[in-house]
């Protein structure tokens, strides 16, 4: 299916119904990746996705799945547990970049210590938060400032090839040594 | 006024675990520790991410419960910083990695950018520990105390805090400007051969 059809195809769709496909776009790619890690910040367009690694299928043996209070706190766990061996991913909102850029540019990046991370969008259209967009529109600009690759995954990408660019991005990261981010657009555009 | 300085309890904690992944914070503890105990496989120097220390070695412990190198990792933090990140406290509390331990050196100041005060000296970092649900936290003011304390803390089940309370004095000690790609690279082949 075209990126175009696909589109087509959402648009005879509910704001639910994208989101629990596309949703479940983004679980497949995490699970593909097998992290022995999941590190999360509360966010409601991520409650399908979330709720499958906390009490769901994916809360599995051998897997840790835990809240990062704050998002550079996340990015540091998941600095030790790169140079341990470990397979973390970091799953939170765009809102929630800017508390993280100076552990990610005085840590993982600096010290080339790959990581993914899996943000959700929010501040685009179908948003019911009146102000969240101040920042939030602004999440590539941040993440460009600061130097951060990214990749976005929405309506012109389709959701059959969600699961395969996070587990490349994944690839990716290691391949280069450095933070990865994949922006999801969960609520439809 | 503490009767401990900084060096010297660096090098209390060097001697006891001389093979355990140690993570140093920024500044006075990472150049102090270079000072007295040299360049070290089993140590990362964090160079900035103020606030990170105990996240990142949270990381560690997590990543290498059940693995080699067996032992304890140890975070030593400065009060300041771990201010600056003071939740990691309840994420360590919530998920009890048993291999933490966590001494927190405690000079009541941001010694590093001139002595401004920290607000450590109304705050009882092992009671907030304890509170977040570690298994053991200390105070300690003298030698004899750190003696003992590191001894119970390399030797008990983790998360533990021992919070050592230090003088503001300071070793002569030079800036350390490696690159964090080589420090990185240097504690990771350490890890893979212990």
């Amino acid at each position: 299916m075209t990126g175009a059809e696909e589109a087509a195809e959402e648009t005879g769709e509910t704001d639910q119904q994208v989101l629990q496909r596309r949703s479940a776009a983004v679980i497949a790619g995490i699970e593909a990746i097998d992290p022995d890690h999941v590190l999360h910040l509360a966010s409601s367009t991520l409650k399908i996705v979330l709720a499958h690694f906390i009490d769901g299928p994916g809360a599995r043996p051998g897997r840790r799945v835990f809240a990062m209070p704050r998002e550079e706190e996340g990015v540091a766990i998941a600095a030790g547990l790169e140079l341990a061996g470990a397979r973390p991913v970091l799953i939170f909102q765009d809102n929630g970049i800017g508390n993280l850029l100076t552990a990610l540019l005085t840590l993982s990046q600096p010290y080339h210590l790959p990581l993914l991370a899996v943000v959700s969008r929010r501040g685009g259209l179908g948003e019911y938060n009146s102000m969240i967009h101040t920042i939030s529109e602004r999440a590539e600009a941040l993440l460009d400032a600061a130097g951060v690759r990214w990749f976005q995954l929405d309506v012109r990408t389709p959701v059959g090839r969600w699961a395969a660019e996070i587990e490349r991005a994944w690839a990716f990261a290691r391949a280069t040594h450095r933070p990865v981010f994949v922006l999801v657009n969960l609520m439809g555009s | 006024m503490a009767d401990l300085d900084r060096a010297d309890v660096l090098r209390v904690i060097d001697a006891a675990a001389p093979d355990s992944p140690v993570v140093l914070s920024l500044g006075g503890i990472a150049r102090e520790m270079l000072a007295v105990a040299g360049r070290k496989g089993n140590q990362f120097v964090s160079l900035d991410a103020m606030g990170q220390t105990v996240s990142l070695a949270l990381g560690l412990a997590l990543g290498l419960d059940g693995r080699a190198p067996a032992g304890k990792v140890i975070a030593i933090e400065g009060d300041g910083s771990l201010l600056m990140g003071l939740s990691v406290l309840s994420t360590v509390g919530h998920l009890k990695p048993d291999r933490l331990v966590v001494f927190v050196l405690d000079n009541g100041v941001y010694l590093a950018t001139g002595g401004q005060p920290t607000a450590s000296a109304d705050i009882d970092f092992a009671a907030v520990a304890l509170a977040c649900g570690w298994r053991g936290a200390r105070d300690v003011r003298t030698a004899d105390e750190l003696t003992a304390a590191t001894a119970w803390a390399l030797t008990t089940e983790g998360p533990v805090l021992v919070r050592v309370r230090i003088s503001t004095a300071q070793l002569p000690a030079g800036y350390f400007l490696e690159d964090p790609a080589i420090l990185a690279e240097d504690f990771r082949r350490w890890l893979r051969t212990h």
